[in-house]
């Protein structure tokens, strides 16, 4: 019995590497924290995994509602900008210990998805995406000229967390490691918490919900409460993502609320094969690292990440996991 | 006087509108039509937008002209569409209304990308012709003639595209696919031709909105972003598919943005959000939507 | 909670009901009762308005026109997620399951409906009682062989059967099917007749068919609908002998 994606439901077949598959498939959150302990070894610099470890946490509760829900949201950047403005103006404006501050964070994004959520679930089919759409703009316009707060076009400065203030021990996040290990903590009880909740009840719906929505609701099921549940859940662990962001950065930029953060999520959950419990930290890893590479060579990074998302949306829709799993399980 | 100023001012600020709420209503008249007959939403809609911009100034310097960019423009960006249609979308049909929807949002990127690449991440300057520089008395006061040209172009090409739909065999094969696929595969008619066309057709008239507008606000690459975003509001605030709705809608949000940054200049930006919120509010399915489409 | 009664207090009942598209009546001013316990087979040529009725009782759409009660209560504009949890459960015409979930996950999800509906912490593993309820419904659907197959891998009869499995999980007291043997070939019509006729026993069942002499052997009562109106209704012999109801169908030339 497994109560996966139905993709992620193989067989353990002679072939060794269906095997470890399976074996990831079946211990999904012991396999993903495991390699993301070592993964700060594996990379040039810490930054790029701290990166990693962010925006893998923002898509997997992006794909929440995408993968798992089958719903197309572009407004998840409202989420993970409030999550960042709050956390940094709760810090920089009000002196809020770091801790507390995430909280809030977390808090603040999980009250715009309940407001974005609760409009964009009154239009039905292709509006949704439209609708997540122009409100996320609309938090945007709305932060940018709260200046005074904002700090407007130049985003939020200052958002200084280095001492930690742990009684007994002494972490410094102005050591790279340390602040890896800081943002996995985080990650790691997000992680296992997303699994949780799949492997729920509620998780259950939302896989109905994506499979024949009016077969769930003859079932009983309210579909509206439903996805704007989901929503909400959602948009907290984006809050979460965007809350680490802030102190990783020490800044908040404003794209962070930018129509293209939105869009991260989309290409990075597809990408890593959507409705995966791998694929949003594939898809970022790959996106990041791309990323890192092109820089390095041409200006125009976002040709390049334009055609290959366009190239996986035609050849490869199950993205990079997903197309594993599928040939593994045949 | 209204709210302390002159009826003189508002009835201007009312054009004003208009003639932003003009652009709003080519855009969203494009998006729609694309949408209602092939249940395809544009994302790269604003990328036409800012391509036509990008073409009006580099036909403008090749051919001198003004009235022949204006013709060649739309066939230009609507050639590009033919080739993204054909190419890129048709693949996906039968697949999921997300999956042209992402593809577009990637082929926006691109499309972004390589304008950059040959004309430079900087704006450009583009003016309006000579003929339709300087300003006119509409009674109430001083109005920029092009301006008032932009409005009347709108009021013509939606006319004619109505009277297209309406009135020629053509228009009633694409209301016919539009409604049933089916129907018009049985007439004996290529389906995809008709889909190919009215592709074109949209992002044509989306090329025509980029150089109708040139001259009003600047031109860089990322302009179609915003005017994206701005298309969606109208789409919701009008209901998709409805040509009525793009209009009305287009040009309502127009008045309400340009009346909002006269009374409360900082939230110009935030009117037509709180306008679209209280349509989903009040009838989610847009002024002129009709209720269960695509349930 | 199943009403064994064959009382004359009707379990649901349709109050002068209507139903406009634009300009087009679908249905005209229908007024039936469900009487607890029957089996009704709402009958009728096509485009007689069947199915329109049938969205209407069972919360697809509201009515343009007239009430519909159940156990004497006002469910007209009741939302159609309500109904489960009321004990009114529904299959469609065109075959309505979860494609990329087994056939147990399929019936398990309907039965989680009714209870942990917004539980998003207690691991599914943990409620055995339903994996255990879920598969004595798909034996009773004759599935029993099937647990772990995804519903899209079924054959066409047995997803028919694995919706009635969903329809059942709610413990209904009245049963809506909607052409059940759409598409069967004539040995998995028989099944799903027999298994219509076993569940009948324990409920009220009402049930929307085209072909009339399918439903002729089984059904207590029959409501027949022509042209959006009600033509006749009564016992199988009384509406066999109504001579509008001959002409109607003999004029279609079979059945």
């Amino acid at each position: 019995m497994s109560l996966a994606n139905p993709q992620e439901r193989l067989t353990v077949s002679g072939r060794r590497l269906a095997g470890l598959v399976s074996l990831m498939a079946r211990h999904r959150v012991a396999a993903v924290l495991g390699f993301l302990l070592i993964f700060p070894f594996l990379l040039p610099y810490e930054a790029l995994a701290v990166n990693i470890l962010i925006y893998g946490l923002y898509a997997l509760g992006f794909n929440m509602v995408f993968g798992y829900m089958g719903v197309l949201s572009f407004g998840h950047a409202a989420f993970f900008g409030l999550g960042s403005y709050a956390t940094g103006i709760a810090i920089v404006h009000y002196g809020v210990p770091w801790l507390p501050a995430i909280g809030i964070g977390i808090v603040a994004a999980g009250l715009g998805a309940a407001v974005i959520g609760g409009l964009a679930i009154r239009t039905r089919g292709i509006y949704f995406a439209m609708v997540t759409l122009a409100l996320s703009q609309c938090v945007y316009y709305l932060v940018y000229q709260m200046e005074d707060l904002s700090g407007g076009e130049n985003g939020l400065r200052g958002v200084d967390v280095y001492d930690l203030n742990i009684p007994g021990l002494e972490l410094t996040l102005i050591d790279p490691l340390t602040k890896y290990y800081f943002v996995f903590a985080f990650v790691a009880l997000a992680v296992w918490l997303f699994s949780r909740l799949l492997a729920s009840p509620f998780g259950a719906v939302l896989e109905a919900l994506r499979e024949n929505e009016s077969r769930a609701r003859a079932c009983g099921t309210d579909v509206a409460m439903s996805k704007w549940l989901a929503f909400v859940i959602s948009g907290l662990f984006c809050g979460l993502a965007g809350a680490l962001n802030a102190i990783h950065l020490t800044i908040v930029p404003i794209e962070s609320l930018h129509y293209h953060t939105s869009g991260l999520a989309v290409m990075m959950a597809l990408l890593g094969g959507m409705g995966t419990f791998f694929g949003p930290f594939v898809g970022a890893l790959t996106f990041l690292m791309l990323e890192d590479v092109i820089t390095l060579v041409t200006v125009h990074w976002q040709l390049f990440v334009g055609a290959l998302f366009v190239f996986f949306i035609l050849f490869f829709p199950r993205g990079i996991w997903g197309t594993l799993l599928h040939w593994l399980s045949r | 006087m209204i709210g302390g100023y002159p009826i003189e001012l508002l009835a201007l600020q009312l054009f004003t509108g208009l003639a932003l709420g003009s652009v709003f209503v080519l855009l969203a008249v494009g998006l729609s039509l694309i949408f209602g007959l092939l249940t395809v939403v544009n994302f790269a809609h604003g990328a036409f937008y800012m391509l036509g911009a990008y073409a009006g100034v580099f036909f403008i310097g090749y051919l001198g002209n003004f009235w022949l960019t204006l013709a060649v423009v739309p066939l230009a960006v609507g050639a590009v569409g033919l080739v993204v249609e054909r190419w890129l979308v048709r693949p996906l049909y039968g697949r999921g209304i997300d999956y042209p929807l992402m593809l577009t949002f990637g082929l926006a990127y691109v499309l972004v990308e390589v304008v950059r690449i040959l004309f430079g991440a900087e704006g450009m300057p583009f003016d309006a012709p000579d003929s339709l520089m300087g300003a006119v008395d509409i009674g109430v006061g001083y109005f920029p003639a092009y301006r008032l040209f932009v409005i009347a172009a709108t009021a013509v090409l939606v006319l004619a595209l109505w009277l297209f739909l309406e009135k020629t065999s053509y228009g009633l094969v694409i209301r016919a696919g539009a409604r049933d696929g089916e129907i018009v595969r049985v007439l004996g008619i290529d389906i995809s031709r008709v889909w190919l066309v009215v592709f074109a057709l949209g992002t044509g008239v989306a090329g025509l909105a980029g150089v109708l507008s040139a001259p009003m606000r600047s031109v860089f690459p990322d302009m179609g972003t915003t005017v994206l975003v701005e298309a969606f509001v109208v789409t919701v605030v009008g209901g998709m598919g409805s040509l009525a709705g793009a209009v009305v809608a287009g040009l309502l949000v127009g008045v309400v943005v340009s009346m909002t940054s006269l009374f409360a200049p900082a939230m110009a930006e935030v009117s037509m959000f709180a306008l679209m919120a209280l349509v989903l509010l009040v009838r989610p399915q847009g002024l002129f939507g009709k209720k269960g489409l695509m349930g | 909670m199943n009403d064994v009664t064959t009382s004359a207090e009707p379990i649901m009942r349709a109050e002068s009901l209507g139903m406009r598209f634009g300009g087009f009546t679908a249905l005209k001013d229908v007024s039936v009762a469900f009487p607890a316990g029957e089996l009704t087979a709402i009958i009728g040529p096509n485009g007689a308005g069947k199915s329109t009725f049938f969205n209407l009782i069972s919360g697809a759409f509201p009515p343009s026109e007239g009430r519909i009660y159940f156990r004497g209560r006002d469910i007209t504009r009741t939302p159609q997620h309500r109904f489960a949890r009321l004990g009114i459960a529904k299959s469609f015409q065109i075959t309505n399951v979860f494609p990329q979930l087994t056939a147990l996950e399929n019936v398990r999800f309907a039965i989680q409906c009714m209870s942990q509906r917004f539980n998003v912490w207690t691991p599914r593993g943990r409620f055995a009682e339903m994996t255990e309820r879920a598969a004595s419904l798909l034996q009773m659907v004759g599935l029993d062989q099937h647990h772990h197959r995804l519903a899209m891998n079924l054959a066409h009869g047995e997803q028919r059967a694995l919706e009635i499995a969903l329809a059942l999980a709610c413990d209904p007291a009245l049963l809506l099917l909607d052409e059940p043997t759409a598409g069967m070939s004539p040995e998995e019509t028989t099944a799903m007749m027999d298994l219509i006729t076993s569940l009948a026993a324990e409920r009220t069942v009402v049930l929307v068919e085209h072909k009339m002499k399918l439903v002729m052997g089984i059904s207590n009562r029959l409501i027949v609908l022509h042209h959006g109106e009600l033509l006749a209704e009564g016992t199988p012999e009384e509406v066999r002998a109504n001579d509008e109801v001959r002409r109607v169908y003999l004029g279609q030339g079979d059945r």
